[in-house]
């Protein structure tokens, strides 16, 4: 029997159109981007959120659009576009109502298939990713692809450009639209007014930060040139690995184990190269309001001294659980190095050292349709330096007695193709894969 | 006073003071002397007007002294002459009351507006300007140099950012199909009908007449059975479809249902003025096919008319007058606004670089029969006297051109685009708030074709200027070229009907 010919690819029929706000924002309204933004501008953030047929009984894309319509209301600024300044060239967000990119697509699977045979290259094509520019003024900055599956599930990908805000406003982002498909009332946001800069004493540079790299001028074609190919890859941790590692490490969080864990196999991957500074971005806690838009994670470097490779893991562990010491928290420096010649350097974040990204406390369950939360939700960042990034994004689990082999987190890892085999062998061999 | 068969031109854009004056004056207007002018003529005016009360008053005067003055002996005088002369008094008061029952028998049976609703369409086809512009580039169909003409010409075009496009348009690339068009020609019919027919609460088997104008969409079955379809109106309705005949069709549309209610008695008509972007398009590079993509918007209206005489007590407007000129006899008029293709093949409808001078020769047309049937006596009597003068004097007199502002007290010009509103508000010589609803109907809705003037005059309306027996002048101008225009009166203080176009946004436009 022949197999039947596939004649056309795993999700097509792609329809794009753009959805903007209801209301119009006016004219010359225009919001700035701070020196931490302009650092993010390599980088962005795509989100893939997968709901069962249940979830979505009853909606439509017109309902799906519709309630983006008065989302958009509130967050204008991401239907903007991006100009440059004529004086000094550095890009601001002009707030035009273009719109954001919609893209509807249809899959041969069912969401239970596409899950088990699950990868990262299959993933890219839920979410329609395009990198800013050429024409910077004509780049939408978010896309949502909305793609249906045989038995009716959808997913949502929606890919970011994390200039406009970092993971933690993603998750409020999606989390808004889902609260207004169930036409809760939404507080609207007074806090998302647009940013205008005023001449503000430039901060004090005591020194160069660690956590930002400078890299070569993409002028508008904003796509990171690595001098590597990336990959990635992602595994699940269960509530026994995470038992195991308290057993070995003593009273640190869970976040802060998985990095002293997952900082000494890549450093024993990398022998001879170590990674000695590490990069650290989590939830700032004081900003804690739902509906602030912007990069406004705390990044930290953490600097070791000692050799990791064969380090304990205790050590390892408290180190970065510290909260003084050799940890720095750079965002002032980042920004003061950016300020320092107006936005015309560019620089990366992600990747310029091996940066942990803890999405823990983002709140990536509470995304709701028809009461239902997703079956599972993904977030990669597209873009990363040479040194590599990690996620480590939490997993919805039954409230019952906690099975041993449940997952719990689920840890997705972008680093360079040569690094990657040898990494799973070595957490093979620590029994995580 | 026979002014009809004079085919002169007005001239150009006079100061109307100074042609009062005999001789030729070409230095500056004297301000001065201009203000006091303006006094001395609107005196002269409210003299003509009033003329024939002011007579009656001194001849009442005399006829009251006259029959006080009698007496019994003067009584049986007049009573004797009467007897003598029985019989040609009889004939005489025969003849009086045939003339007057003719007369009366033929006179044109008063077509009263009830309502309109125009159609406000939902905000998700709001099309910005960075969005149009991003979703043009993107079609791929449009060269540097034609996607440049277009900003430049969207910018100084007078549209605001919420102006609605189909949605067809909306989607990358633009799916234009029948059916599409097919959608947007409901949405926007039935959606200005629902609202008519909830607001006068009109039943659907009491519409006797039914027209409908939309110049670019001729489906078969036609828009017209597409609305008898859908509201089941009844068998026996006459519904015409006019297809092609462009912006000013509206009016053509209305004279239409005017002479038909003229024939058909006790019914009501009802008017759908609409157009079709979905599949007109342009997706070529010809510099004069693409403006109509940056003006034409969607939009449209529904007119319900009655020659009831119990619907005088609730209609808002009666028409007084339609005048229709028709300028396709010229070859450079006929040619003025043209669809065809370009040399890719791709259809368009060009507009030719004379689109103006040719407008206001039209206007001109136009308004010379209008003039007469609604000048004032006053300004007609002027008009009247530099003509003779011209004429018999041999005088170089500059022809005198009527003030319009004492004829009318509200305008709806077409808002074909900015320069055209432009050109007639210093032709015609109107104040800012005359062209005030043409210029915020523009911002708003843009070019609505046919459907342009019902959008003013919902403006008006929800401004509150409209008084009893304010006069309202909307003219329009469409391929052919015509010119074509419908004088109503208001018949109350007119207040907005629920559900306009303009209720939520009118605080906006102060």
């Amino acid at each position: 029997m022949v197999p039947p010919q596939q004649d056309h690819d795993l999700v097509y029929n792609l329809r794009l159109s753009s959805v903007g706000p209801g209301c119009v924002t006016g004219s010359d309204v225009v919001h700035d981007l701070s020196g931490l933004d302009l650092t993010m501008k390599l980088h962005y953030l795509k989100a893939v959120y997968f709901f069962s047929s249940h979830a979505v009984e009853g909606l439509t894309i017109m309902n799906m659009k519709e309630a983006m319509f008065y989302l958009l209301n509130d967050y204008y600024i991401t239907c903007g576009r991006i100009k440059r300044s004529e004086s000094s060239g550095r890009p601001y967000i002009k707030c035009n109502d273009c719109g954001i990119r919609f893209v509807e697509g249809v899959c041969d699977e069912t969401v239970d298939e596409w899950l088990e045979t699950d990868d990262d290259s299959k993933r890219n094509l839920l979410v329609y990713h395009r990198a800013m520019g050429p024409e910077l003024s004509f780049s939408p900055l978010v896309y949502l692809q909305v793609t249906q599956f045989k038995c009716g599930g959808i997913s949502l990908g929606l890919s970011w450009a994390h200039i406009l805000g970092d993971a933690f406003s993603v998750s409020n982002f999606i989390n808004n639209w889902g609260q207004h498909m169930a036409m809760v009332n939404v507080n609207s946001s007074p806090a998302l007014a647009p940013r205008s800069l005023t001449n503000t004493a430039k901060p004090e540079a005591p020194s160069e930060p660690l956590s930002a790299k400078q890299v070569n001028h993409v002028r508008d074609l904003w796509v990171l040139a690595n001098n590597c190919k990336m990959e990635t890859f992602s595994f699940n941790l269960t509530t026994q690995h995470l038992l195991n590692l308290q057993a070995k490490i003593g009273s640190v969080s869970a976040f802060d184990s998985i990095c002293a864990l997952l900082w000494r196999a890549i450093a024993k991957v990398r022998e001879g190269f170590e990674p000695q500074i590490v990069t650290v971005c989590r939830k700032d806690p004081c900003h804690d309001d739902n509906n602030v838009l912007g990069n406004n994670q705390i990044i930290r470097t953490i600097k070791a001294s000692f050799l990791v490779g064969e380090s304990d893991l205790n050590k390892l562990a408290t180190l970065i659980a510290n909260d003084q010491g050799q940890v720095y928290d750079e965002r002032n420096r980042i920004e003061a190095a950016v300020e320092k010649d107006n936005g015309s350097t560019d620089y990366i974040v992600y990747g310029s050292n091996l940066t942990f990204v803890n999405l823990e406390n983002a709140g990536l369950y509470e995304l709701e349709l028809n009461g239902e939360k997703p079956k599972l939700a993904y977030y990669s960042i597209q873009g990363v330096g040479d040194e590599g990034a990690v996620l480590i994004l939490p997993l919805p689990h039954g409230s019952a007695a906690e099975n041993e082999g449940e997952p719990r987190y689920l840890v997705n890892l972008t680093l360079p193709e040569g690094q990657v085999f040898k990494l799973k062998a070595e957490l093979k061999r620590a029994s995580l894969l | 006073m026979n002014q009809r068969g004079v085919a002169t031109t007005n001239g150009g854009s006079g100061s109307g003071s100074v042609g009062v004056r005999i001789q030729q004056s070409r230095r500056l207007p004297d301000f001065l002397q201009s203000v006091n002018l303006k006094y001395v003529k609107l005196g002269y005016h409210y003299l003509i007007s009033n003329l024939l009360t002011l007579c009656f008053i001194p001849a009442i005067a005399a006829l009251s002294i006259q029959v006080s003055q009698m007496n019994l002996d003067d009584l049986r005088q007049l009573w004797l002459h009467l007897q003598y002369n029985l019989v040609s008094i009889i004939i005489c008061s025969a003849i009086l009351v045939f003339g007057l029952t003719v007369y009366i028998m033929t006179r044109p049976r008063p077509v009263y507006l009830v309502d309109y609703s125009c159609y406000r369409p939902p905000d998700h086809l709001k099309a910005p300007y960075g969005r149009f512009l991003e979703h043009s580039r993107l079609t791929g169909d449009f060269d540097e140099s034609s996607l440049e003409f277009q900003r430049k010409i969207l910018e100084r075009s007078g549209l605001g950012e919420e102006t609605y496009v189909p949605k067809a348009m909306h989607s990358i690339p633009p799916t234009p199909s029948m059916a599409a068009a097919r959608e947007e020609a409901e949405e926007v019919m039935f959606g200005a009908l629902d609202t008519l027919l909830r607001n006068t609460n009109v039943s659907p088997k009491d519409i006797g007449i039914l027209v409908v104008n939309c110049s670019l969409f001729n489906p078969t079955p036609s828009l017209s059975a597409m609305i008898v379809n859908k509201y089941k109106l009844r068998g026996n309705i006459r519904s015409f479809n006019l297809g092609g005949m462009g912006c000013s069709a509206g009016v053509i549309a209305v004279d239409l249902a005017k002479d038909l209610l003229q024939v058909h008695r006790n019914t009501y008509a009802v008017v759908v003025s609409t157009e079709n972007i979905t599949q007109n398009w342009y997706f070529g590079n010809s510099k004069s096919m693409l403006i109509p993509n940056c003006l034409f918007r969607v939009g449209g209206s529904a007119v319900l008319l009655s020659n009831k005489s119990n619907d005088r007590r609730r209609a808002k407007y009666k028409l007084i007058h339609v005048v229709r000129t028709h300028r396709g006899a010229d070859d450079k008029a006929f040619r003025c606004v043209y669809q065809e293709q370009d040399d890719a093949g791709k259809i368009g409808v060009s507009l030719s670089k004379d689109l103006m001078a040719i407008a206001g020769g039209a206007l001109k047309t136009n308004i010379t029969t209008l003039g007469p049937l609604v000048l004032p006596i006053s300004e007609q009597l002027l008009f009247f006297t530099t003509l003779v003068v011209k004429k018999l004097f041999n005088a170089s007199v500059k022809p005198y051109i009527p003030d319009f502002k004492l004829a009318f007290d509200h305008f709806c010009i077409h808002a074909g685009g900015r320069a055209v509103i432009d050109e007639l508000e210093k032709n015609l010589q109107l104040l800012p708030i005359h062209v005030e609803a043409s210029r915020m109907t523009l911002h708003r809705f843009g070019n609505t074709s046919s459907s342009s003037i019902w959008y003013e005059l919902a403006y008006i309306e929800a401004k509150g200027r409209i008084r009893n027996r304010n006069r309202i002048w909307q003219i329009a101008f469409g391929s052919g070229f015509k010119c074509n225009s419908a004088v109503w009166q208001a018949l109350r203080n007119v207040k907005p009907s629920s559900n306009g176009p303009w209720e939520d946004c009118i605080d906006k436009y102060r």
